[in-house]
């Protein structure tokens, strides 16, 4: 017999069907695939009563209020708390994994002197020892920017003597130094983005990266009518949402800022403030748009487009981000315009003798650091800063293994937030004080403790632990303690902000540009789901990671069609960048959103310390930043930072 | 196929001008769903000498993410350059690519409300589904679910964990809907007629800026219904034929001729 092909497909046909129904296949091969699925490795789920309870959040920089949903008491993940104005029912990519991070393997399981395991017990007597012999050289530096755990921290400091608390840095400290330090304003500055009508983020990747992201998207959502712009110097995810992105470079957004501000007082605006005509003066000679475009880049006309639509704006804003005279900047163009800026109360002090927030955000840590004994309290300045911090001995609190828990002398494990009390006190940009707080939803998974509470013990600062402290915060706040617990927050509104001057003199000389000597511009930016300065890549995330950030293990940089001919490069051209201190690899994507002269590269990855999802993957871009001082402002900063590019 | 009518359509509006691509629904849908997070050791390999590591989430043809948000490009140069985030969960569709395909029907749509299931223990792992769905909606588990060392207890308790060999897709968060629909019986309400937000999917949820809206696209009381009526809503590829019951909104003439595959300029989906 001849088999034909279509004599063939009949037959299979045939067979086929006959498979199909004849119940003892199905049977024999349902009772194949269940039984492949009884392998004991395929975990069992949990049953119980599921539920949602609520608590504050410190994966990222800024805090988010949200519920931990829980299985017959284990977590299992994270939802928005929609009655907190800080998450409003959303979450991040980072709080979305936050239980997963509570359970990492890379979690620190006890005390460690010198790699070794001790008992709280040492662990309290040797810092009692080192605190004792360091008298007055005693340093903190802070990775929380929102917690009264600092109080506890800078109390412990003014009882040795010391006022040198340094924050890691962050907008909020090169905001409060504009603002409260060159400008004589009170209170901590906030932008109403939810009831702003136009909205211009100048370098604030505020849908993404900056600030409480989380409050901004809901804030994003909720302003229907509003009208948001972005400028920066790459086109980031919030450009992608935005009517409109303007060019513009990192170190010369102050410059930008001011050529608008220069059709503002052309238009007749003016400020009460005993420096207004200096500032006047200088901005009308130094800052004309043509001076401007030649500094920066950005036309005349564009400038005055947005000057015009900020005019007509009735409740318009000014985001900044950067350095402190894009701040300066920023705030006196907000002051001039009279819109959507607020100036925020700053809430009672839990422990008299700590620093208030301001006077925590004073130290600049990129000027280094040299004490006897240092406190790192959930910070990663091994990993996140240029420069080495120097210390005789180092004492880290942390949830993870990170970089700086590799290096420090004592390692002392920190309770994951679901597992401890703390707060939110005021997140920077919100434009309502906002006072939120978290109690523990579960059992610790290791044998950690709240590293406030730690320090409690070893300083009479009139509490025994952290929790009394918290009574004591929320009582100066003024909240109710039954609500908070709940979940609520407290909320005391804005006021209008009001300045002594316009630091006309500073702004006169730290807005122009400062750039670096290397071939091409640097743009570093953050995405959440990469991780920030403090939070490495979490578990589930890796897979949510562009291949515009990362290929494989290698790190990804962007840049347009432009630069890329202009460097000899084109798409996954394996690429050095050399500038700061150190230099990075990483495999070249060509994007057309980044300005000419620019390479993009995501800060947060290239962990040396760390879980298998974190460790190895792409290069760190902190290390290729450079540090140059805004002179003037008194301060230091990042934006400006250039880089060589050479194949390899 | 024929298009099968359904009283109620659950199905989701995303609006891409709302979407900033931060990757919070596809973290979300994985915890969720318990699809575990790529690890390249197996302890329980006992002739590692033999085979080679796992994959990790780097390789993103081995990866499992029901949920995945693409970039998009206007593929214009600078200063003319925009960009767009659109995710993509399974679409559900009317007359699904996925559903005749399967040789042990594993995969169908057949419950009230238009989710097109898969019944893992049934699926063989054949992979024709996979092939079919032109959304690249479906994803095999290359590998077993393992979670490092203790993370195995924060496992949500709505999904079994699936075993290697199958071929896994979204459903709309299906436990939900079961839950949801039991706690209308409980209460004494018409599970068949659930309100609003009663029946939610996790990244609908968790979506910080809410550019995924859920609901039931033929109930005029759920916002998705007039949603996907706008005259800037869009369905992928909907020149197949296939009737997605996942909408996308946006303003940008661009973005809505690439989720047709527009090829009238050359530039075409990027
Ligand atoms: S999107 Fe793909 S997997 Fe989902 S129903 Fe349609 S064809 Fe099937
Ligand atoms: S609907 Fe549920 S299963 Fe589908 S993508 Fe969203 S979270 Fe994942």
């Amino acid at each position: 017999m001849s088999v034909a092909r279509r004599t063939f497909i009949q037959l299979g046909a045939g067979a086929t069907v006959g498979i199909l129904f004849t119940p003892t296949v199905w049977k024999a091969l349902d009772d194949v695939s269940i039984w492949t699925q009884n392998w004991p490795w395929i975990p069992k789920l949990k049953y119980g009563a599921v539920e949602a309870k609520p608590t504050v959040s410190k994966m990222c920089e800024s805090g988010c209020a949200v519920k931990v949903r829980t299985v017959a008491g284990e977590p299992f993940g994270t939802m928005g708390n929609e009655d907190n104005p800080i998450s409003g029912g959303g979450i991040c990519p980072l709080c979305a994994n936050g239980v997963q991070v509570k359970n990492s393997p890379n979690r620190i399981k006890a005390p460690m002197l010198d790699g070794q395991e001790i008992t709280w017990e040492k662990a309290q007597e040797v810092v009692a020892e080192k605190l004792a012999a360091a008298g007055s050289k005693v340093a903190v530096i802070s990775g929380d920017q929102t917690g009264t755990a600092n109080e506890v921290f800078s109390a412990l400091l003014a009882d040795k003597g010391s006022d040198a608390f340094y924050m890691m840095p962050c907008d909020m400290q090169a905001a409060d130094k504009a603002w409260t330090g060159l400008m004589g304003g009170s209170g901590q500055v906030g932008y109403d983005l939810e009831g702003a009508d136009l909205v211009l983020l100048a370098g604030a990747d505020a849908l993404e990266s900056w600030g409480p992201t989380v409050a901004n998207l809901k804030s994003f959502a909720a302003n229907e009518s509003g009208k948001f712009i972005f400028a920066g110097p790459m086109q980031t995810k919030t450009a992608s949402v935005t009517s409109l992105w303007v060019p513009v470079p990192a170190e010369g957004m102050a410059a930008f800022t001011l050529g608008i501000a220069y059709y503002v007082l052309q238009a007749g605006k003016t400020v009460d403030t005993a420096d207004f005509g200096q500032f006047k003066a200088m901005v009308m000679s130094e800052y004309s748009p043509a001076k401007v475009e030649a500094a920066t880049g950005v036309k005349a006309d564009r400038m005055a487009d947005l000057a015009k639509q900020l005019l007509t704006a009735s409740n318009p804003v000014v985001v900044p981000a950067g350095p402190v005279a894009a701040h300066g900047a920023a705030f006196a163009l907000n002051l001039l315009l009279g819109g959507a800026m607020k100036a925020l109360p700053e809430f009672g002090k839990a422990i008299p003798s700590a620093m208030s927030r301001s006077e925590m955000l004073k130290a600049d840590i990129l000027e280094g650091v040299d004490t006897d004994l240092l406190f790192i309290y959930e910070a990663n300045p091994a990993y996140a800063l240029p420069e080495k911090v120097k210390a005789g001995f180092t004492v880290a609190f942390d949830v993870v293994q990170t970089e700086t828990t590799a290096t420090a002398n004592l390692v002392l494990p920190s309770l994951h937030p679901y597992e401890r009390f703390d707060d939110l006190a005021s997140p920077y940009g919100l434009a309502a004080a906002t006072y939120s707080l978290g109690a523990p939803v579960c059992k610790p998974s290791v044998d950690a403790i709240s590293a406030a509470t730690f320090i409690l013990g070893l300083a009479d600062l009139g509490f025994e632990s952290f929790e009394e402290v918290l009574g004591a915060k929320a009582e100066a706040v003024g909240a109710d303690m039954e609500a908070l617990q709940g979940g609520e927050a407290f909320v005391a509104e804005g006021e209008t902000p009001a300045a002594a001057s316009l630091a006309a003199n500073v702004l006169g000389k730290a807005a122009v540009p400062v750039k670096g000597t290397g071939a091409v511009g640097l743009a570093p930016y953050t995405l959440l789901n990469v991780g920030t300065a403090n939070q490495a890549t979490t578990p589930n995330a890796p897979c949510t990671i562009s291949n515009n950030q990362l290929v494989g293990d290698h790190m990804v940089v962007m840049m347009g069609s432009a630069t890329a001919k202009q460097l000899g490069v084109s798409v996954g051209s394996k690429v050095k960048l050399s500038g700061g201190k150190g230099d990075c690899e990483a495999l070249v994507q060509i994007f057309e959103g980044v300005m000419p002269g620019v390479v993009a590269a995501p800060l947060g990855l290239g962990h040396t310390v760390g879980d298998e999802f974190s460790k190895g993957k792409g290069d760190n871009v902190y290390k290729i930043l450079t540090v140059s001082s805004e002179a003037a402002a008194g301060a230091s900063t990042w934006a400006g930072s250039t880089v060589n590019v050479a194949k390899i | 196929m024929q298009t099968k009518e359904f009283k109620i359509r659950w199905g989701m509006v995303i609006d891409i001008d709302k979407c900033t691509g931060c990757g919070a629904c596809m973290v979300g849908c994985q915890v969720e769903n318990n699809i575990a997070p790529m690890t390249k050791s197996d302890p329980y390999n006992y002739v590692q000498a033999l085979t080679k590591p796992r994959d990790d989430a780097s390789n993103k043809l081995r990866t499992l993410t029901w949920m995945n948000v693409y970039e998009l490009s206007n593929g214009k140069a600078f200063p003319e350059h925009e960009t767009a985030y659109l995710p993509r969960p399974c679409m559900q569709c009317g007359s699904p690519a996925c559903v005749p395909v399967c040789p042990v029907v594993a995969t169908d749509k057949n419950e009230e409300g238009g989710i097109v299931s898969q019944i893992y223990p049934r699926c063989i792992g054949c992979r024709y589904c996979m092939a079919a769905c032109p959304y690249h909606a479906r994803y095999f588990n290359w590998w077993d679910p393992l979670w490092p060392e203790g993370m195995d207890k924060g496992l949500s308790p709505s999904t079994s964990v699936r075993p290697r060999g199958v071929v896994e897709k979204c459903s709309f968060c299906h436990s939900r809907y079961l839950q949801a629909k039991d706690k209308a019986r409980m209460d004494g309400e018409d599970p068949m007629n659930l309100p609003e937000g009663a029946y939610t999917t996790a990244c609908a949820d968790i979506c910080p800026t809410k550019a995924i809206t859920f609901g039931d696209l033929n109930n005029p009381e759920h916002k998705v219904h007039e949603l996907s009526k706008s005259p800037h809503a869009f369905r992928l590829l909907e020149k197949l034929g296939l009737h997605p019951q996942v909408y996308y909104m946006s303003e940008r003439e661009w973005v809505r001729k690439q989720g047709d595959n527009y090829n009238a300029e050359a530039g075409g989906h990027h």
